[in-house]
C-alpha cells in the first residue's frame, strides 16, 4: 500500500496503561508493516518527543503515525514532535477514545477484537499519510484597523475600546454628527440608584473621549457605500457628504441662522419644532460646527454673505474615500415603529397623542418645550396620562412585530418617574400586556408603583375622543372588565425595529439578518457579537432592541473581537479550496453553491477568502470544468484510508466505517472518556466536513469489503440540510450497484449526546448483522 | 396587491340577503352586469351555515361537509371564484377552505361522507379551492373595478353625509386576505370615492362590531345594543345621513334595529342604510324598487331620491380621471394600505 520510496514509521502509546491494559500491544507490533515501529508508556512526555524525533530525523521517516490518544488532546503536540517533518505528514491513530477505552470489558488478558481494530486503525493512518502531501498552515494578518459603522452610543464605545487598544479606527456615521439616540433621549434610567439620570451628561464624556482619541477618525456625513472582502481586510468604499461649512473656519456664532428663512421639521426633537437649513443638530454635537441641509436649501446666499468667518461654500462635491480596515463593527441601530400603522390609536388625529421618544423630548430640558411637561395642543399639564405599551411589539397581526423590544417597560416607567416626581397631580396609568423589568429594574418598578403610577393589564382597542378630551378603551384583563379612561395626553410606546442603516448595510456587506431584519449573529447563544462573515462584528440595536448598557456591552465585546485578530492573526487549517485559473471559465456556480460565503469574482478571478473556505468542497462538485480542487489531496486520502481499514479483512469479520467531522469525532471521544461502550466493528474516519465523502468512496469501501458506512453531521452545520438530501441520491447509487442501499446509515451528532451515538453505534451494528444474515 | 378575478365566478346567494334583503343580490347583478363581470347564480347552492354554526347548532365538520358541496359545485360549473354577498359566509368559506387544504384527517373524513351518500364527485382534493386565490367578497370585486364604476356613475352623492362599516367577518376573521386596511379598514370607502363621493373617513368606533353577534342579540341583548348605540353616536357626531356596510347581519342590526334603538335611547337617528351594491346600482341609475328593493328597508330610504342630483358631463370626466390616476396609484410598487390616507379630491380637482 505504501509507495516503496516512503519511509513510514509507527509510534504507539502506552498511556501508562491505558491502552496496553487492553491491548495487545506486541502483537500489534508484529502485524504492522512499517519501517520504523516504537512503543513508548508515554509518548506524550518530553521523552517521547526525543524518541519520535531521533527516529525521524535518524531513519530519515517520510511519514509518521502516532497511535495514541485523539487529536482532540495531542494533536498540536504530536505536530510538533514531528518536525523537521511538516505537520501534515503525521496522522495519528485513535487508539485509545476511540478504541481501548470503549472496548475494555474483556475475560481474556487482553482484548483480541479491539487488539484487530488498533492494526486495523494504524493500517487506516498509514493509508491515509502515504497519499497526504506537505501543506503549511495559513496565517492571515490582518490589518491594525477597523471601521465602525454608526456613531451612536454602541458604535462611539466600541471605536472608543479599538482606539485605547492601539487600533486605527474610522468611526463612520451618516448624520452630521455622532451621537446617535441617546443624545436625544433626555433622561436615561439607573435600576440601581433608582433614579434618572441626565444621558447627555453620561454621553458627552464618551463623546468627548472619541474625539480626543488619536487613534480615531470620526467620519461624519458619511456612509459606506462599498464593502469589498479579501483575505483578513475589507475593502469599503465611504461617500462623503459636504457640510457646506468648514468645520474648521465655523466658530459656531450662529449668526448665519438669523438670517436663514427656510424652516425644516427638527429630527432631533421628532419634529416637534423647526430648525433652519442651516443649522447644528444639537448644543453638544461633534464635529462642533453648523452644516446645511442642502436638500432644503434654496441657496440664496445669505448665510455666506454673514458668516465672518467665510467659512461658507457651496462649491463642494460628494467624496468618494476609499478604506482598507481588517475588521468592521457594525452599529448602524434602529428606529422606532410608525404609529400611524396602529391608526386605531390616533397618533394622526389627535395632537396629544405622542410617542415615548417625543415624549422625551418634551421632558428634556432642552427640548422643544425646554422641560416643560405639557399637551402639545394647549400647552396645558396634563392631568391624566396614559401610556400604551407593545405598540408594534409582541404583536402578530399585519405590520407588527412578534418580538418584545426590551426596552419599553423601562422607558414608560422612566418617564412615568419623571412625571410624577415633577408633577405629582398627574395621573398616570401605563397599560401593559406584561410588565417585563428583569433584575434590578424590578426595583424600579415596585418604585414606580409606589409612588402612585397606575398599571392596567390590557392592550388598548382604540383612542377616542369625547367631551373635549382623549379616552383610551381598554379591557382590564385582570378585573376583567371594560374601562374607558380619560386622558389629556397619550403616549405610544413604540416598538424597536431594524434602521434603514442596518438594512442597507447588511446587504452592503452580505451579512445574514434574523427574519425580523436585525443583523443576526453567528450563534446567539455562544457567539453574540459575531456575524456569520469572518471579522464583521455587530454591536447594539442593530442587532436586537437592547437599553444603552447591554449596547456598549456588546459594542466592548466586539471590540475585543478585533483586538483578538489584529493580536494574532487568524490561523486556518489549510485544507481550503483552490482554483485551476486555466481551467475556470467564471461561470460563478461556485459563488451561488457556497454556503460559507467564501467566493466572490475579483479581477476577474475567483477569489477564495481562506478564512471563511470550511473545505467543504461543495463547489468542488458544482464545478461542471473541474477547475476546483481542495489543498491536501482529500479526495485521495480517504480512499486510502478506507483501503487501510478494509486491509487483511478475515471472512466473517465485520468492519463498519463511520464517516464524522470534528463535532461527530468529539462526541465519539465522549464516549471513550465516559467509558461507555459499542461494538469494535466500527472504525472511525475524521473528514473536514462530511460532504467530503463523495458516493464514488462510499461505492468503493462498500464493494472492497465494507458491511456498513455510518456518516453523522451535526445539525447546525450549513450543509446538513444538502448533505440530508444527498443521502437518498447515494442510497439509490448503492442500490444501482447491486447492494442493499440499508448498508448506509446517516445520523445527526450533537457533542453532548454521546450516548445517542453509542446507541445509533450498536443499532447499526445489529441492522448490519442482519443484512448480512439476510445476504447469506 | 392580489388578483382579483372577473370572470368564472360563481355569485354565492346568502340567506339573510334573500330573506331581509333582496335588493342586495338584484344590485349586486345590476352593477356586476354594468362593470363587465362574468357570474352565474346557481340554484344548487345551500346556505354556508353561518347563523346557525355561529348560534352553536352546527358543529364545524357539518360545515366544512357543507363547504366542500359548494367548492365541488363550482368546479362542476366551472365557476371557482366565490363572491359573497355576506361577510359570514366570506368568513366561514374561508375557514373550510383552509381546513381542507391543511388537515388530511378533516379532508379523508369529509370524503368518507361524500362516499358513504354516493357523492364521489364531490369528494375534495387538497388545493381544489384556496381561501386567498378563489374566494372573494363582492367588494373586492367591486374595488378591483373602481375605474369601470367610475364610468357607470350617474348620480351625485357628493351633498349627502356618507360613512362606511366594514363588517367583521370581512376585516378581522382572515386579515391577511383582506384589502385595504384591516386597522384601518376603508376599502368601501375606497369604492364609494370612485362614485366622486368624499366619505366621513374615520370615526370614533369605525372598528367596532356592529353588535349583532348572532346569537349575541337574543342572549346579551342588552351588550349587543350598547354596541350599537356606540357606533350610532359616533355616526352621529359625524351628521352621518347614509352608513354603508357589506354585511347583511349588520344592515339588519342597523336598519332593521333603528326603531328600537331610537326608542330606547331616546333619540331620532334616521340614518339611511345601504349596502354597497344598493348604492352603486342607485348611483348607476337602477330601479329603487324593483332593482334596489328599498321597499324592504325599515328606516327609508326615499328621502334620499329628493335630493339625488344627476351628474354633470363635466363632473363625471373629472371623476373618471381621478380615480384613475387614484388606482395607478394603490397598484403602484410599495404601497401601505394599512397607512394610506391618500385620498382623492374631487372638488378641487387635485393634482
Amino acid at each position: 500500500m505504501v509507495s516503496d520510496n516512503l519511509k513510514v514509521g509507527v509510534f504507539i502509546c502506552k498511556c501508562g496503561g491505558n491502552i496496553s491494559d487492553v491491548i495487545d500491544i506486541e502483537r500489534v507490533k508484529e502485524s504492522i508493516d512499517a519501517d520504523v515501529i516504537e512503543e513508548y508508556t508515554n509518548l506524550c512526555s518530553i521523552n517521547g518527543r526525543k524518541i519520535i524525533r531521533d527516529k525521524v530525523i535518524g531513519d530519515e521517516l517520510d511519514r509518521v503515525v502516532i497511535a495514541a490518544c485523539s487529536t482532540q488532546s495531542h494533536l498540536k503536540t504530536f505536530q510538533a514532535y514531528v518536525q523537521p517533518l511538516n505537520p501534515y505528514l503525521m496522522d495519528m491513530a485513535n487508539i485509545r477514545e476511540q478504541c481501548s477505552w470503549v472496548h475494555s470489558t474483556t475475560d481474556d488478558d487482553f482484548n483480541q477484537k479491539a487488539t484487530d481494530k488498533v492494526i486495523t486503525l494504524i493500517n487506516a493512518s498509514i493509508g491515509k499519510v502515504s497519499k497526504s502531501e506537505p501543506v503549511d498552515p495559513i496565517v492571515v494578518q490582518t490589518p491594525n484597523s477597523a471601521a465602525v459603522v454608526g456613531g451612536g452610543i454602541s458604535g462611539m464605545s466600541a471605536a472608543l475600546s479599538l482606539g485605547k487598544q492601539g487600533i486605527k479606527t474610522y468611526l463612520i456615521e451618516e448624520s452630521p454628527s455622532i451621537g446617535g439616540h441617546m443624545a436625544k433621549i433626555g433622561k436615561v434610567f439607573s435600576p440601581v440608584k433608582i433614579a434618572e439620570e441626565c444621558g447627555l451628561c453620561l454621553l458627552n464624556p464618551v463623546l468627548n473621549d472619541v474625539v480626543w482619541n488619536e487613534n480615531i477618525e470620526v467620519m461624519t456625513n458619511s456612509k459606506v457605500v462599498k464593502a469589498n472582502r479579501r483575505a483578513g481586510s475589507f475593502n469599503l468604499l465611504v461617500e462623503t457628504k459636504p457640510r457646506y461649512v468648514d468645520s474648521e473656519k465655523c466658530l459656531s456664532c450662529g449668526d448665519c441662522v438669523d438670517v436663514c428663512d427656510k424652516l425644516i421639521p427638527n429630527d432631533w426633537n421628532d419634529g416637534l419644532t423647526n430648525r433652519k437649513a442651516i443649522y447644528k443638530p444639537f448644543a453638544q454635537c461633534y464635529p462642533d460646527s453648523y452644516v446645511i441641509d442642502i436638500d432644503n436649501c434654496d441657496k440664496c446666499g445669505d448665510c455666506k454673505r454673514e458668516c465672518k468667518m467665510d467659512a461658507i461654500s457651496f462649491r463642494r462635491e460628494n467624496e468618494m474615500i476609499p478604506l482598507e480596515v481588517g475588521s468592521v463593527i457594525l452599529a448602524t441601530g434602529h428606529k422606532l415603529f410608525d404609529p400611524d400603522l396602529r391608526p386605531e390609536y390616533g397618533y394622526s388625529r389627535f395632537k396629544d397623542v405622542i410617542t415615548q421618544s417625543e415624549l422625551g423630548r418634551i421632558l428634556g430640558v432642552n427640548g422643544p418645550t425646554k422641560g416643560k411637561f405639557q399637551c402639545l395642543s394647549n400647552g396645558e399639564v396634563p392631568k391624566n396620562v396614559v401610556m400604551i405599551q407593545c405598540v408594534g411589539s409582541r404583536d402578530d397581526t399585519p405590520n407588527g412585530h412578534k418580538y418584545c423590544s426590551k426596552v419599553c417597560c423601562m422607558v414608560a416607567l422612566k418617564n412615568a418617574n419623571i412625571i410624577k416626581h415633577k408633577y405629582p397631580d398627574t395621573n398616570i396609568i401605563i397599560c401593559y400586556t406584561d410588565i417585563r423589568t428583569p433584575g434590578m429594574f424590578e426595583k424600579y418598578y415596585k418604585h414606580a408603583q409606589a409612588s402612585g403610577i397606575r398599571l392596567v393589564r390590557g392592550r388598548p382597542g382604540e383612542v377616542g375622543k369625547k367631551d373635549g378630551h382623549l379616552v383610551v378603551r381598554v379591557e382590564d384583563t385582570v378585573k376583567r372588565e371594560f374601562k374607558e379612561l380619560d386622558a389629556d395626553m397619550v403616549v405610544l410606546s413604540t416598538a424597536i425595529e431594524p434602521s434603514e442603516g442596518t438594512n442597507e448595510i447588511a446587504k452592503i456587506f452580505d451579512v445574514s439578518q434574523s427574519e425580523d431584519n436585525f443583523i443576526k449573529e453567528a450563534n446567539p447563544k455562544i457567539k453574540p457579537v459575531t456575524t456569520d462573515i469572518q471579522g464583521a462584528f455587530v454591536a447594539g440595536t442593530a442587532q436586537d432592541p437592547k437599553d444603552i448598557t447591554d449596547s456598549i456591552l456588546q459594542a466592548t465585546a466586539s471590540a475585543s473581537k478585533v483586538s483578538e485578530i489584529v493580536s494574532n492573526g487568524i490561523e486556518i487549517e489549510p485544507f481550503i479550496a483552490d482554483v485551476d485559473y486555466e481551467i475556470c471559465d467564471l461561470c460563478g456556480e461556485c459563488i451561488e453553491v457556497c454556503k460559507y460565503k467564501s467566493m466572490s469574482i475579483e479581477k476577474d478571478r475567483i477569489f477564495i477568502d481562506p478564512m471563511s473556505c470550511s473545505g467543504c468542497g461543495n463547489c468542488i462538485a458544482k464545478c461542471d470544468k473541474n477547475a476546483i480542487s481542495i489543498n491536501g489531496n482529500i479526495d485521495e486520502m480517504i480512499f486510502s484510508t478506507i483501503d487501510g481499514i478494509l486491509k487483511d479483512k478475515k471472512p466473517g469479520e465485520k468492519r463498519i466505517i463511520a464517516f464524522l467531522d470534528d463535532i461527530g469525532y468529539t462526541a465519539a471521544d465522549n464516549i471513550g472518556i465516559n467509558r461507555l461502550s459499542y461494538p469494535e466493528s466500527i472504525h472511525i474516519i475524521k473528514v473536514i466536513s462530511v460532504n467530503r465523502v463523495m458516493p464514488k468512496h462510499i461505492i468503493h469501501a462498500l464493494k472492497t469489503g465494507a458491511d456498513g458506512i455510518f456518516i453523522g453531521e451535526y445539525p447546525g452545520d450549513l450543509l446538513y440540510d444538502e448533505i440530508e438530501h444527498n443521502m437518498k441520491k447515494i442510497r439509490r447509487e448503492i442500490e444501482m450497484n447491486n447492494m442493499n442501499p440499508e448498508r448506509l446509515a446517516f445520523s445527526k451528532v450533537y457533542i453532548p449526546y454521546f450516548s445517542g451515538l453509542a446507541r445509533k453505534f450498536i443499532e447499526f451494528d445489529s441492522k448490519i448483522d442482519e443484512i448480512n444474515d439476510l445476504a447469506k | 396587491m392580489k388578483q382579483i378575478p372577473d370572470k368564472n365566478i360563481l355569485l354565492f346567494k346568502s340567506c339573510l340577503v334573500s330573506i331581509e334583503y333582496p335588493g342586495v343580490e338584484s344590485s349586486t347583478t345590476f352593477v356586476f352586469d354594468k362593470i363587465g363581470v362574468d357570474y352565474f347564480v346557481s340554484r344548487e347552492q345551500t346556505c354556508c351555515t353561518g347563523l346557525g354554526h355561529y348560534s352553536d347548532v352546527f358543529d364545524q365538520f357539518t360545515t366544512t361537509v357543507n363547504g366542500a358541496r359548494h367548492f365541488a359545485l363550482s368546479h362542476k360549473l366551472n365557476r371557482p371564484n366565490f363572491a359573497m354577498m355576506c361577510a359570514t359566509c366570506y368568513a366561514i368559506n374561508k375557514r373550510v377552505a383552509n381546513l381542507l387544504n391543511e388537515n388530511d384527517e378533516l379532508r379523508d373524513s369529509v370524503n368518507d361522507v361524500f362516499d358513504d351518500c354516493g357523492f364521489e364527485w364531490m369528494k375534495y382534493e387538497k388545493d381544489d379551492i384556496t381561501s386567498r386565490e378563489n374566494i372573494f367578497h363582492v367588494i373586492d370585486i367591486f374595488y378591483s373595478k373602481r375605474k369601470e364604476i367610475a364610468e357607470n356613475i350617474k348620480y351625485d352623492f357628493s351633498d349627502f353625509k356618507i360613512a362606511t362599516h366594514h363588517g367583521c367577518h370581512y376585516c378581522k376573521a382572515h386579515y391577511h386576505d383582506t384589502i385595504e386596511g384591516v386597522r384601518n379598514p376603508h376599502i368601501i370607502d375606497d369604492v364609494v370615492n370612485a362614485c366622486g363621493v368624499e366619505t366621513v373617513g374615520w370615526y370614533d368606533f369605525k372598528r367596532a362590531t356592529c353588535g349583532n353577534g348572532f346569537s349575541q342579540r337574543f342572549v346579551h341583548k342588552d351588550l349587543s345594543m350598547d354596541a350599537t348605540n356606540d357606533k350610532f353616536k359616533s355616526l352621529k357626531d359625524k351628521n352621518t345621513e347614509i352608513l354603508i356596510h357589506l354585511c347583511p347581519n349588520c344592515h339588519i342590526q342597523f336598519d332593521r334595529y333603528q326603531p328600537y334603538m331610537e326608542k330606547h335611547y331616546g333619540e331620532k337617528l334616521d340614518i339611511i342604510n345601504l349596502n354597497i351594491a344598493q348604492f352603486l346600482a342607485i348611483a348607476m341609475g337602477a330601479d329603487p324598487y324593483n332593482v334596489v328593493g328599498i321597499q324592504t328597508h325599515t328606516v327609508p330610504v326615499e328621502p334620499l331620491f329628493d335630493r339625488l342630483k344627476l351628474l354633470s358631463d363635466e363632473d363625471k370626466k373629472m371623476i373618471i380621471e381621478n380615480v384613475s390616476r387614484k388606482v395607478d396609484l394603490d397598484n403602484s410598487a410599495d404601497f401601505n394600505m394599512e397607512a394610506d390616507t391618500i385620498k382623492v379630491d374631487f372638488k378641487k380637482g387635485a393634482k
